[in-house]
């Protein structure tokens, strides 16, 4: 460690990381490596800190201790290779804006400050809009759209992003199955393109069948690697059963860390 | 002949005064679709009513009460509110409304008794800040027009500069700071901004009804449209309609203040909007 980073680097990796709000711990002491481009799920029970994973990673929340980086650099020399979904209910669909205006916020980050999208830009969210399917809602208020479609502009907002790295918080929560099917192909075709996918997922069924990689994750690190060889009955039992435990333990831990100084 | 009331509505001095309030209104409203879009339309409140306690404080630390020197003063107790609203909100468990609440009536008090007892302590020249309380348009020079004018096309450009930015963080804070967009400056600038607005009206509407004008016009403009950009423009000219026609009514009487007929012109807007939009827009579906 401490090296230049080389082509070699690994694309996403959680070294020690533990997340905490006002006190109260929702991840510890996470260690995971994800090395080479894939799909990749982060599967767990309800707050589990599957979310707060991803949110750490892109400093949205503190992070109490351990570090992320990201091609084996800090977060703020990789932003903009990095493309983000954030979970649906975290914005006001009521929000006077259309399926384009949204679209092209994905390209905010590329033109910087006071620099308004130019026409190249509004082909290509065109062009994004198009792979999710949605090319002829282009005009609509993003109130008037479906959970599915919703879930599918911020998608092309992503993808406007042209980043290398996605980071996806459920974004098959409440989505039609047409919907559902749409996302994961364009997800597909990210990985194919040789991109990291990673992808907060709550339903087990599905994770299964859609995830190269998955990690199991209940307020720390269960299991990781090959999706078969993770999703086993035991590593099942240990991730959604005795989570009160779990906690008291954690717990006690960051309160006993809050004393020493 | 003209009637009295209508040569009092075209004279010089009032015209020159109606001119710089409706800047005044134009920028509140594109400024406070902003705060809206942000929903902390409260943030014009908070700064509104400390701006009391600052005209109070710039005639004291300057001996001066020119219009300029006095709305100094009140925008730095506006910033100082808000900025106090930020501090409670970070350090402490107070729920944002209720912290709005506390900055509000501290302040506020503290505006009231200053500009009351400054007189009676024997102040020379402290008298009449009160009408700072619910404006008096009349009051307003050639010059505060012009002063008023150029703060409220400071404030329409710099939202032209920035609403890109403005806009996606109010629309999706997380994915602006993901980017590494800085929300909290960005956040800030609008304050300042709502901040700026709710000092040039003062003169006009006063501390108390000021809020209103960066709330009431953009709330009817959102109405009208579901595109940001058509939002601000229709904001604006609510805004700066009400402001006229409050300015050129309030100067056909002699004790008629300003404040409450622009906050009324407003909420006519308001109303007739509620009325003429049809209910499937309003519903957004």
């Amino acid at each position: 460690m401490g090296s230049a980073p080389h082509a070699a680097a690994p694309l996403l990796e959680f070294h020690d990381l533990t997340v905490a709000y006002g006190g109260k711990p929702v991840l510890w002491n996470v260690d995971l490596t994800i090395a080479e481009p894939c799909l990749f799920g982060v599967i767990g029970p309800n707050g589990a800190g599957k979310s707060s994973l991803l949110k750490a990673a892109l400093g949205l929340v503190p992070i109490v201790a351990g570090s992320v980086r990201f091609l084996g650099l800090p977060l703020d020399q990789v932003r903009g290779r990095i493309g983000y979904v954030p979970q649906r209910e975290t914005v006001d669909w009521d929000f006077p804006v259309n399926v384009m205006d949204v679209v092209l916020m994905g390209t905010y980050g590329r033109l910087g400050w006071f620099r308004r999208p130019g026409r190249q830009d509004r082909d290509f969210a065109r062009e994004c809009l198009d792979r999710v399917g949605l090319a002829d809602l282009a005009g609509r208020q993003i109130g008037r759209l479906s959970g599915g479609q919703q879930q599918r502009v911020f998608l092309a907002r992503a993808l406007a992003q042209r980043a290398e790295i996605y980071l996806l918080d459920e974004p098959m929560a409440g989505v039609d199955v047409r919907s559902q099917e749409q996302i994961f192909r364009v997800l597909a075709e990210l990985e194919a393109g040789g991109s990291l996918v990673v992808v907060v997922h709550h339903d087990l069924r599905t994770a299964a069948e859609w995830f190269d990689r998955v990690a199991l994750v209940d307020r720390r690190l269960v299991a990781a690697g090959p999706t078969a060889a993770v999703l086993t009955p035991e590593n099942l039992r240990r991730t959604y059963a005795g989570q009160l435990d779990v906690l008291d333990e954690i717990g006690r831990a960051v309160a006993a860390r809050g004393r020493t100084p | 002949m003209t009637a009295p009331w209508l040569s009092a509505m075209t004279a010089p001095n009032t015209l020159v005064a109606a001119g710089g309030v409706a800047a005044v209104g134009f920028a509140a409203g594109v400024v406070g679709s902003l705060a809206l879009l942000r929903k902390r339309p409260l943030v014009g409140d908070a700064a509104a009513h400390a701006t009391l306690a600052g005209v109070a404080g710039g005639f004291l630390a300057t001996g001066r009460r020119d219009l300029p020197t006095l709305l100094a003063g009140a925008f730095v107790a506006a910033l100082a509110a808000l900025g106090v609203l930020v501090l409670i909100r970070r350090f402490t468990r107070t729920r944002d409304d209720a912290a709005t609440g506390i900055v509000i009536g501290v302040s506020f008090g503290l505006g009231i008794a200053l500009v009351s007892g400054l007189p009676r302590w024997g102040l020379a020249g402290s008298g009449g800040l009160e009408q700072f309380l619910l404006g008096h348009a009349a009051a307003i020079t050639g010059r505060d027009a012009a002063v008023l004018a150029g703060v409220s096309l400071a404030a329409v450009l710099v939202v032209a500069a920035a609403v890109k930015e403005i806009t996606l963080v109010a629309f999706d804070a997380a994915f602006a700071a993901a980017g590494g967009w800085p929300v909290d400056w960005i956040d800030a600038l609008v304050a300042a901004l709502v901040a700026a607005m709710v000092v040039a009206g003062l003169p006009a509407v006063g501390a108390v009804l000021v809020t209103a004008l960066v709330v009431i016009p953009p709330v009817a403009a959102r109405l009208w449209t579901d595109r940001v950009a058509a939002m601000l423009m229709l904001a604006g000219l609510f805004g700066l309609v009400a402001a006229v026609v409050g300015t050129l009514v309030s100067a056909t009487r002699p004790g008629l203040a300003t404040g409450p007929l622009v906050v009324l012109s407003a909420a006519t807007i308001f109303a007739v909007s509620l009325v003429v939009v049809p209910r499937r827009r309003q519903e957004g579906s």
